[in-house]
């Protein structure tokens, strides 16, 4: 019975964590539709109006997009592009961009 | 005349000297600007740091960000567009040439460690 049990949480907690995860290769899809044009394709942008993004904090990264989406940030090209995002698609653009090899560093 | 010499000589070293430092303004002097960065070095020359408020997250890294991103992030800071209270309170205090300065030199730092 104990072993039952255990089994079954073990599932739930596998089970919680890959739905946790996230999806680098549906964040690069999502990237070669929105982000590229302007971040380009791993974060390090060309253009110096916009940030880089490829190793930037992962949790930073999460959180301007939620601003964005929210209008706590507010920007006329990134608002309209947050807002079509998921919860889901923050996590994993998140997660893809902080993962790309960048020139940002966080000691000066 | 040994003494007018000198002068002069430190005149002409002053005004060869200078261009080295860049033009202050739009362009930005990272010289200038590594001069006022000790506001900044708390949060955001302390790797993996963490805000404290209002929200839990690590501070961005601006080491190699593009000159004109910084100077655009320190402007809505200045201006409210964007909200966060410590970068508020420090955006605020900085002129037009400040800003400039402190992104030329953030935006060199971080080409610098990557060379």
């Amino acid at each position: 019975m104990r072993a039952w049990l255990l089994g079954v949480a073990a599932i739930a907690v596998l089970g919680a964590n890959a739905a946790c995860a996230a999806d680098l290769e549906a964040a690069k899809k999502k990237v070669s539709e929105v982000c590229q044009a302007c971040h380009g394709m791993d974060g390090n942008s060309q253009v110096p109006d916009y940030p880089k993004l490829a190793g930037q904090n992962q949790d930073y990264l999460a959180k301007a997009l939620r601003d964005y989406k929210s209008g706590a940030r507010k920007d006329p090209t990134m608002t309209g592009f947050a807002a079509t995002l998921t919860p889901q698609d923050i996590d994993n653009l998140a997660a893809y961009f902080s993962s790309q090899p960048a020139v940002l560093q966080s000691r000066m | 005349m040994t003494r007018l010499k000198t002068l002069a000589a430190c005149v002409a070293a002053l005004a060869v000297s200078s261009p080295a430092f860049g033009q202050p303004g739009a362009t930005g002097n990272a010289e200038v600007g590594s001069q006022k960065v000790q506001m900044c070095q708390g949060c955001h020359g302390i790797p993996g740091w963490r805000t404290a408020y209002p929200e839990v997250y690590r501070v961005p890294k601006i080491a190699g960000q593009h000159q004109a991103y910084l100077v655009k992030a320190l402007q809505e800071y200045k201006s409210g567009a964007r909200t966060h209270p410590s970068m508020r309170a420090i955006a605020s205090s900085l002129s037009d040439s400040d800003m400039a300065n402190i992104a030329a030199y953030y935006a060199q730092l971080g080409l610098r460690v990557a060379q």
